[in-house]
């Protein structure tokens, strides 16, 4: 925090002025979820009428319920969820192992190999589907949950900062930890992680996101519609020729609650974990 | 020179790498013991419905084999069917568009029917969709359906405007008439704009339409020489240039955009849409105000778009005689009659036409549809099925959009879509 | 068997298992990557040498891809498309993020709620956003000219307009980044020790000062992370483009990734398509590695 020598009530009047601020931005942030929270209550047959309308002109509930039976919703929050939780169990064990491999240890080829990691970030996904298809499919993998976990098991970005945060752990730990005879794999699950609990928090809520949001590549694994995603779902609802705004805004939403929830969760570690990215 | 690469090796060396690896897989298997037949298809909640019942019905009659209905987005659709047959790993069955079959049909994508057809099998369809699935004489996909535009109007804004409709073909108005009209709606007020035509979406071969009603032409008789840059193509290109620069249609509206034309319809920003049969569903549902459907506008001609959909088998298919049954029994009298009727689409089988068919929603309206379809020009339907036709068609909407939006001179637009032409739709 | 052998065995063992213990540690990665990423990395490298249509068989017509390259104007409207977008999108929301962290960063009341509500929409997936994002920026029945309507100001032709379609873009990109580099600013600012600005003050530094000379140059690496990350985030837009404008009105929001989606799908130019994804895959290589040259000498990456 900067330390100031102002007056007490300029002090307060600059904090009023800066909530005002924040709070503005905020509603200004939070508008487009309003908005999407309004049409899904709203009536049906209200959605088009000439005079937009920023009030709710109904609380139809009903929607909700409808658009979970009109398409298989529920299967596929399954779907999404089983997906997102045993890859956030993959990716970040061994995301935690690798960036601690890359953090602690002098080997042959380390730099070379964490740059090949890294520009694997850059290369964009289209232009690659097509021979992923071909791989998971000889795998035997293809409209299946592995066909899209393992595609994707393996995240720079976490290495990336997993890395960054364990450069700052001391080496003497680990260093006495090896004079003591403890086997590499011990001092890893003994000293590191414990040490690393704020940046598995990170990995946690991002991983989560990522593998929750992914659209692209379950699109192209996925063939069966009974295998289909929340995402692959939303963007049948948006549609053959017309959309169903209130099934899409009601999922849309609904579709945000996991994601809404564990980040409040881990909300502080969240904050902490960052700090610890080798940011100083 | 020309150089075929064993994909296969290469793959095999790539995937041995991973193999071994892996093992197991959550999930669902699709290998079953029964006969099983995978059919991929899109389409909004009727389609899908219509689709259902036949399978249901195909089941039935042959017990032992079940049908799988994958309903995919039409935005991705083919690039799923594209990247399965790469893979080697096509459904058996596909639904396709016109436009796009000549493609699958050239590349042995879609399988030859022929041995599957009795003689004289085609002469049961309407002679356009006939020739749209036939690549030189042999049938690639059996039609199912056809889809075509009218002009919905919104009833009360044209009564206020002191505007008859035509109530028949040859009552249909002009073109001039047409922009009168829409130039009364735009000074009466009531609506935003006074229409707006549906080719967004990759729908730009509608455009094609207005060119053959204004006697002009994409392609030579013959197929073998562009004819946009005659004076017809180009006075089209600057007609519909002129409902953008004139303020007669939204400028959302142009081929590139993603609007959608029937949501402004209902909800009154726009008096009049040029759309098809398969939207009054939805007008139904959403329009509050009355509202009809009545002729397109001519010139020297009337002409129509092909829309709808034929069924092809893929070379995937490890069971192509089932698969064959099955489309056939799609396409029978019965079931393309119960189909059109769930989905408001229209039918090709000539029996049906001659007969009539009555629409359970919105029968009059249909009429006119049905009547357009007659209007379709044969020429028309031989350009589209060009098997470039998927290629050159987003090349043909970028030029059109650049003279709907950005200002492209009329003959500019029409010197670049021949570039085009000669790149895509003439060479062997 | 013999003493001596086995214990220099394992001893040799012993000191060997260390060495291997890194290259254990990533090489679940390492296999999952050359699998999944380099192997078909290196299959669209070959790809771009041919022709392919999908359906059929690649047929080779060497750097003909690339050199076609050079003489496409659509390839070149959205390269330049999306620098722009990366130019306006990029240092925009890592300002915004940093103002939004510091002042966030105070003792503020509901300071935790507010914070959240910034990073809700990073949350919200692609497609959602676009498919919102579509719906609000519409021209005709959208709620952003409904608003402006009520305060008397024209309504925009946001998503019809060469002028506008791409600043539409733009903001709902910021819409969703800036909670993001909130985020991680915020962490940085909680890191860094106080007695920095105890002894800035004590030397009498004015609060803009100490910005500028304590808090900046210690922000860096995350400035770094952050500039990397959104660049290659920026340059891989597609989802918001194919929903809310479909690359137009003409050229105006037609951005790389999206030309080489639809040159793969849509025109079926697999081959050409990816020739363009190796020569972005390169030129953000080259970019990040600039970056990390930059960066080496002014912070120690051990």
């Amino acid at each position: 925090m900067m330390v100031t020598t102002t007056t007490p009530t300029k002090k307060r009047l600059e904090t009023i002025g800066l909530w005002v601020l924040m709070a503005f931005g905020a509603v200004i942030m939070i508008f487009p979820i309003y908005w999407m929270f309004v049409t899904a209550v709203r009536p049906k047959d209200q959605i088009f009428i000439p005079d937009v309308n920023l009030m709710p002109t109904g609380w139809v509930w009903q929607n909700f319920a409808d658009a979970l039976a009109h398409m298989p919703f529920l299967h596929w929050f399954w779907n999404s969820t089983v997906i997102a939780v045993v890859a956030v169990a993959i990716t970040v064990t061994i995301n935690l192992l690798c960036g601690y491999a890359f953090a602690k240890f002098r080997f042959a080829g380390r730099d070379v190999l964490f740059l090949a990691v890294l520009s694997a970030l850059m290369i964009p996904v289209q232009v690659i589907i097509v021979p992923l298809f071909f791989v998971v499919s000889e795998l035997g993998l293809l409209n299946s949950y592995w066909g899209v976990i393992l595609p994707r098991a393996a995240e720079a970005f976490g290495i990336f900062m997993v890395r960054q945060f364990m450069v700052s752990i001391p080496d003497e730990l680990i260093e006495a930890a090896r004079l003591d005879g403890a086997s590499e794999l011990t001092i890893f699950r003994k000293i590191v992680l414990p040490l690393s609990k704020p940046i598995i928090a990170v990995l946690i809520i991002f991983t989560f996101m990522w593998r929750w949001n992914d659209f692209v590549m379950p699109l192209v694994m996925l063939t069966d519609q009974e295998m289909y995603t929340v995402q692959l779902g939303l963007n049948l609802l948006k549609g053959q020729y017309n959309t169903e705004w209130t099934d899409i805004m009601s999922i849309a939403l609904l579709s945000l609650v996991p994601m809404l929830v564990i980040f409040v969760f881990f909300q502080r570690q969240l904050i902490q974990g960052i700090a610890g990215t080798g940011l100083k | 020179m020309t150089q075929f690469i064993n994909r296969r090796t290469i793959l095999k060396t790539g995937a041995g790498l991973g193999a071994g690896l892996v093992t197991g897989a959550l999930g669902m298997p699709a290998l079953a013991q029964e006969k099983q037949l995978t059919f991929a298809v899109w389409g909004g909640d009727s389609e899908v419905a219509g689709y259902r019942n036949v399978i249901a019905k195909f089941e039935s009659a042959n017990p032992g084999v079940k049908v799988k209905l994958d309903v995919m987005p039409f935005a991705q659709f083919y690039q799923q069917v594209d990247t399965r047959l790469a893979g080697r790993q096509a459904p058996d069955l596909f639904r396709v568009t016109y436009q796009q079959i000549g493609r699958y049909a050239s590349n042995k994508a879609a399988i030859d029917l022929t041995q599957y057809l009795e003689k004289d099998f085609g002469k049961g369809f309407t002679p356009a969709v006939w020739s749209a699935v036939n690549v030189k004489g042999t049938p690639y996909a059996l039609p199912h359906h056809t889809d075509t535009f009218a002009l919905f109007y919104n009833e009360e804004l044209l009564e206020k405007a002191n505007i008859a409709v035509p109530s028949s073909l040859d009552e249909a108005w002009t073109w001039a008439a047409f922009i009168d009209n829409a130039k009364k709606l735009k000074t009466q007020g009531g609506s935003s704009y006074p229409f707006a035509m549906s080719w967004q979406n990759g729908a730009v071969h509608r455009w094609m339409f207005y060119l053959y009603q204004h006697g002009g032409r994409l392609l030579s008789e013959d197929l073998t020489a562009s004819r946009i840059t005659e004076k017809a193509g180009i006075e089209t290109i600057a007609w519909t240039q002129s409902w953008f620069t004139e303020g007669l249609v939204p400028p959302s509206t142009s081929v590139k955009s993603a609007e959608k034309v029937q949501n402004l319809f209902a909800n009154g920003t726009i008096a009049m849409m040029l759309n098809g049969n398969w939207q009054i569903p939805f007008v139904e549902q959403q329009m509050k105000a009355k509202w009809g459907v009545t002729y397109l506008p001519r010139d020297v001609a009337m002409a129509d778009d092909l829309g709808g959909t034929c069924v092809a088998v893929s070379r995937d298919s490890k069971t192509p005689e089932l698969a064959a049954e099955f489309v056939k029994f799609l396409v029978n009298e019965e079931n393309m009659r119960s189909f059109v009727n769930t989905a408001q689409l229209l039918p090709v089988r000539t029996s049906i036409v001659d007969k009539g068919i009555e629409f359970s929603l919105r029968p009059n309206e249909m009429k006119v549809f049905v009547e357009q379809t007659k209007t379709i020009p044969e020429h028309l339907v031989s350009t589209v099925i060009h098997p470039n036709w998927g290629r050159f068609n987003p090349k043909m909407a970028d030029e059109l959009d650049l003279a709907f939006t950005s200002g492209q001179s009329a003959e500019q637009t029409a010197e670049n879509i021949q570039a085009h032409i000669e790149r895509l739709l003439l060479r062997a | 068997m013999n003493e001596t052998a086995t214990s220099r065995f394992s001893g040799w063992w012993a000191s060997f298992r260390p060495r291997l213990t890194p290259y254990l540690f990533i090489a679940p990665n390492l296999v999952l990557f050359s699998v999944f990423i380099f192997f078909p990395l290196l299959y669209a490298a070959f790809i771009s040498v041919h022709e392919w249509s999908l359906i059929d068989e690649p047929f080779y017509i060497g750097a003909e891809n690339y050199t076609r390259l050079l003489t496409d104007y659509q390839f070149w409207q959205a390269m330049k498309n999306t620098v722009i977008y990366s130019v306006a999108t990029v240092p925009t929301s890592l300002a915004i993020g940093l103002l939004l962290a510091v002042g966030l960063n105070r003792d503020l009341y509901a300071r935790t709620f507010l914070r959240s509500i910034y990073f809700l929409p990073v949350v919200v997936s692609s497609v959602a956003t676009a498919i919102i994002a579509a719906w609000l920026f519409n021209d005709h029945y959208g709620v952003i000219n409904a608003l402006l309507k009520l305060v008397g100001i024209q309504p925009v032709a946001w998503l019809s307009t060469t002028s506008w379609a791409l600043p539409s873009i733009i903001i709902t990109t910021l819409w969703t980044r800036v909670g993001f580099c909130m985020v991680v600013y915020l962490a940085a600012l909680q890191s860094i020790s106080p007695t920095y600005y105890e002894a800035a003050s004590i030397d009498g530094a004015t609060r803009l000062q100490q910005f500028r000379h304590v808090t900046w140059p210690l922000l860096r690496p995350t400035t770094f992370l952050l500039l990397i990350l959104n660049v290659i985030h920026s340059f891989q837009v597609f989802d918001l483009i194919f929903v809310m404008t479909g690359g137009g009105p003409g050229f105006s929001t037609t951005m790389i990734v999206q030309y080489i989606y639809q040159s793969a799908f849509a025109t079926s130019e697999m081959g050409y398509a990816s020739a363009m994804g190796i020569v972005l895959f390169l030129l953000i290589l080259l970019f990040t590695l600039l970056q990390w040259r930059v960066n080496k000498r002014t912070e120690e990456f051990v």
